[in-house]
């Protein structure tokens, strides 16, 4: 239990800017960590695949949180900056960078792209920048359509698996320590980046930007930056899911993802680093869960009269839609509340008051 | 100690001879919910009729399939994942595949894991099996499927356009023109035919492009009168051709359109209407719902499966989905007699026979050919043309088809030469 005394007795900066306030709050995360580097050897193939897609949906999503979460502006096209990534990463790849290199030189590509495409953040605010972002979404997915010195135009592009010191990471037993370290390295890095100046910055633009502007923050270049951060992460995603699935294809970027990851940022917590990991692992897990309810209705009354084997797939995005409407009616704040919630609970118990 | 042993190597012994009889896992990838699931729903459930029945009726090699039905909504990217997680866990033996996208994309991944594709995708990329064509891009030696390429389809129908000009008395040049949406299914024959169509004389004016899913196609169809096109080739499936057709009809467009072998059936005849009079298009069958052939008893038989009724009007796709199946069974029969069953094996085993009927399917199933050197299964492309002379509205498919209110006309069938240089393109 991380004890904390009742009362604040910090006397240092450095103190109160910590993330692991006690001595076993960082056991536990080592101790956790360590479990979570076991997991190869006790969960099988199917349970380590979706720890893997929750891993870069995770990352992605974080960054659209950075965005959304932490600076206030809205983007419709995070999708897009996703597939640049797998793109950028499988070219790259093609033209003999060493996978371990292309993934993160994808997350800067993506990044410059991301750049670009927040310019309009500059100017534009709410519904507009809705707008502008969806026309990124557009733009890009017709140039993945069409490029095809880059993306293999419609028919996608076969990658190679992470390769390093000719150990070959293709299976999902070993592909997990691969996205293990990049979510260890970039939450590290996004709760760190919180922790700074421009972090800070980034949360005054959000709070009431015309305050932030009078306390002498140019909100264009941190808004901006804010866009480029965001579509970092979402090529470093993008990348591993590329090198994951070893083909990219431009179906799978659509506007619908989009919203999907707007749905994890929602579900998991707006302005929650370790949220964004939660939402991703909700938005992977409940399909899975609404397939296994679907099988296990299979044969009885409520299948026959909803004919659910055929119309799975249906379910499963209508699921997705019912979530998101429950949690904006009973947890605006997302997964990352409630988790707190049950922490204090724990804590607290029996005297909660 | 010694007695847990014990008990532990009679429960082995015991399971032993379950081991052996342990199904062979079969991966099906459909399209149920997807931008072609209009005709992705007949053949998949044909394929998992025809399965299902070979599993009730007899065994392979004393073993039955367990067969392996997933919706994939033709998303290239979930076929491939789903693949993936199949191969690091049940590990098929073969997989039923669909379309064009994912399966030209898994040839890389089914060829080093030796696994036996079908494919519901007949792209003539998937049929040089050595990759030492002259057009060919890439080996698919594990690639197969039932029926002509869309590009043997395509030359065969621009060979029949030919005649027709002449016999109508045409003179001049005709004009060609391919449709489709920007995807690989409809892209994959446009070169081939357009590269015939100059080689036969026809002016090929620039593609038009719509969408997989129905819209509205006004501007494309007035695209089509303002260039004159005379012969028109509907890349996409019948449910965004039906939009052509409709749309076509309205603003009067006088064009003879070529289907795709997926761009027309009987329920896209319904459908459409009088616009869809007079489409030709490549069945794949020697015989369709409501004829009588010999192979058509046990196509009843499979039918049941699904529809204990008997009732059910199947489309053309659902009888080509069988006898794709039916192939897959054969090949993996063959390997089961000659000792292991696996993807090698199987492999092999399309290639053992010459005319390849599946056994109780004649007069259904066309003659299929496999070698080591050329997967292009058959090269016979059995033109029909959709016949829609009354209102479509009332009444089902079985009824409007025996009352004669549409039909299936043959009209012609086509051999190709089994040209070298149009292998694999």
């Amino acid at each position: 239990m991380s004890m904390t005394p009742s009362g604040d007795f910090r006397t240092s900066y450095a103190a109160d800017m910590t993330i692991f306030p006690t001595r076993n709050s960082r056991l536990a995360l080592l101790i956790g960590l360590a479990v979570l580097l076991c997991a190869p050897l006790v969960l099988g193939r199917y349970e380590l695949s979706l720890m893997i897609q929750i891993g870069f949906l995770g990352i992605a999503a974080l960054g659209l949180n950075i965005l959304v979460g932490f600076t206030g502006q809205i983007s419709i096209g995070h999708a897009a900056f996703f597939g640049f990534g797998a793109f950028a990463s499988a070219w790259l790849v093609e033209h003999g960078v060493p996978v371990p290199l292309a993934i993160p030189l994808a997350g800067v590509a993506t990044a410059l792209v991301g750049l670009v495409f927040g310019l309009p953040a500059a100017r534009l605010k709410g519904l507009y920048l809705a707008i502008a972002t969806l026309a990124a979404q557009f733009i890009l997915e017709d140039f993945f359509a069409r490029a095809r010195w880059f993306t293999g135009g419609v028919a996608g592009r076969i990658t190679e698996p992470f390769t390093l010191l000719g150990l070959r990471f293709d299976h999902d037993e070993t592909y997990f320590y691969v996205v293990v370290f990049w979510v260890v390295v970039m939450f590290v890095a996004a709760a760190n980046l919180m922790r700074s100046r421009d972090g800070r910055a980034l949360v005054a633009v959000r709070d009431h930007y015309l305050s932030a502007e009078l306390m002498g923050i140019n909100l264009a270049y941190y808004r901006t930056l804010s866009f480029g951060i965001a579509s970092f992460y979402a090529g470093v995603g993008g990348a591993l899911y590329a090198h994951y699935l070893l083909f990219v294809s431009v179906e799978a970027f659509n506007i619908l993802f989009s919203i999907q990851f707007l749905a994890m940022v929602i579900i998991g917590g707006l302005g929650s680093v370790m949220g964004s990991l939660m939402g991703a692992a909700f938005m992977v897990l409940m399909p899975e869960l609404v397939q296994s309810a679907a099988q296990a209705l299979e044969g009885g009354a409520i299948d026959r009269a909803l004919s659910l084997g055929a119309s799975i797939n249906f379910l499963r995005e209508m699921a997705i839609g019912a979530a998101i409407i429950l949690f904006l009616i009973f947890e605006p704040d997302g997964l990352a509340r409630r988790w707190r919630l049950m922490k204090a609970y724990w804590k607290l118990y029996p005297y909660s008051h | 100690m010694r007695t847990t042993i014990l008990a532990g190597a009679a429960a082995l012994l015991m399971t032993a001879p379950a081991f052996a009889q342990a199904p062979y896992p079969i991966g099906h990838i459909a399209d149920y919910s997807g931008a072609t699931s209009d005709v992705g729903v007949p053949y998949g459930r044909g394929v998992q009729d025809a399965l299902a029945w070979v599993n009730a009726n007899r065994r392979i090699g004393g073993r039955t399939m367990n067969v392996m039905t997933m919706d994939y909504g033709y998303q290239a990217q979930r076929a491939i994942a789903q693949y993936q997680a199949w191969m690091s866990r049940e590990r098929p033996v073969a997989i039923q595949g669909w379309g064009t996208a994912d399966t030209e994309a898994l040839t890389t991944f089914v060829t080093r894991d030796r696994v036996p594709y079908i494919s519901g995708s007949y792209s003539a990329a998937l049929t040089d099996p050595t990759g030492r064509a002259p057009r060919a891009e890439k080996a698919a030696p594990f690639n197969f499927f039932y029926g002509p390429s869309y590009s043997d389809s395509l030359r065969a129908m621009l060979i029949w356009a030919q005649q027709d000009w002449r016999a109508r008395g045409q003179t001049g040049r005709p004009r060609y023109v391919h449709m489709g949406a920007n995807h690989p299914y409809p892209n994959s024959p446009k070169a081939a035919g357009e590269a015939l169509a100059t080689e036969l004389g026809f002016d090929v004016i620039p593609a038009i492009q719509f969408a997989l899913t129905p819209g509205d196609y006004t501007a494309q169809c007035l695209t089509l009168k303002n260039q004159g096109a005379n012969y028109a080739y509907l890349g996409n499936t019948a449910g965004s051709n039906i939009s052509v057709l409709r749309a076509c009809q309205t603003v009067g467009v006088q064009v003879q359109f070529l289907g795709n072998v997926w761009g027309m059936d009987e329920n896209a005849m319904k459908a459409a209407g009088a616009a869809a009079n007079g489409v030709v298009f490549p069945v794949r069958t020697s015989a369709v719902w409501g004829q009588d052939a010999p192979g058509m008893a046990n196509i009843r038989a499979i039918s049941r499966i699904s529809d204990q009724a008997g009732t059910a009007y199947r489309p053309v796709h659902y009888l080509a989905g069988v006898c794709a199946a039916m192939l897959m069974v054969e090949a993996m029969e063959t390997a089961a007699e000659r000792g292991q069953v696996n993807g090698v094996s199987i492999r092999d085993g399309f290639y053992t026979r010459q005319n390849w009927v599946p056994n109780g399917f004649d007069g259904v199933c066309a003659p299929s050919n496999f070698t080591a050197e050329d997967h292009r299964g058959t090269l016979s492309v059995a033109l029909y043309r959709a016949v829609v002379n009354g209102d479509t509205t009332q009444g089902s498919v079985d009824d409007l088809m025996r009352a004669g209110t549409m039909r299936l006309e043959p009209v012609t069938t086509i051999n190709l030469d089994r040209r070298r240089d149009w292998l694999g393109w």
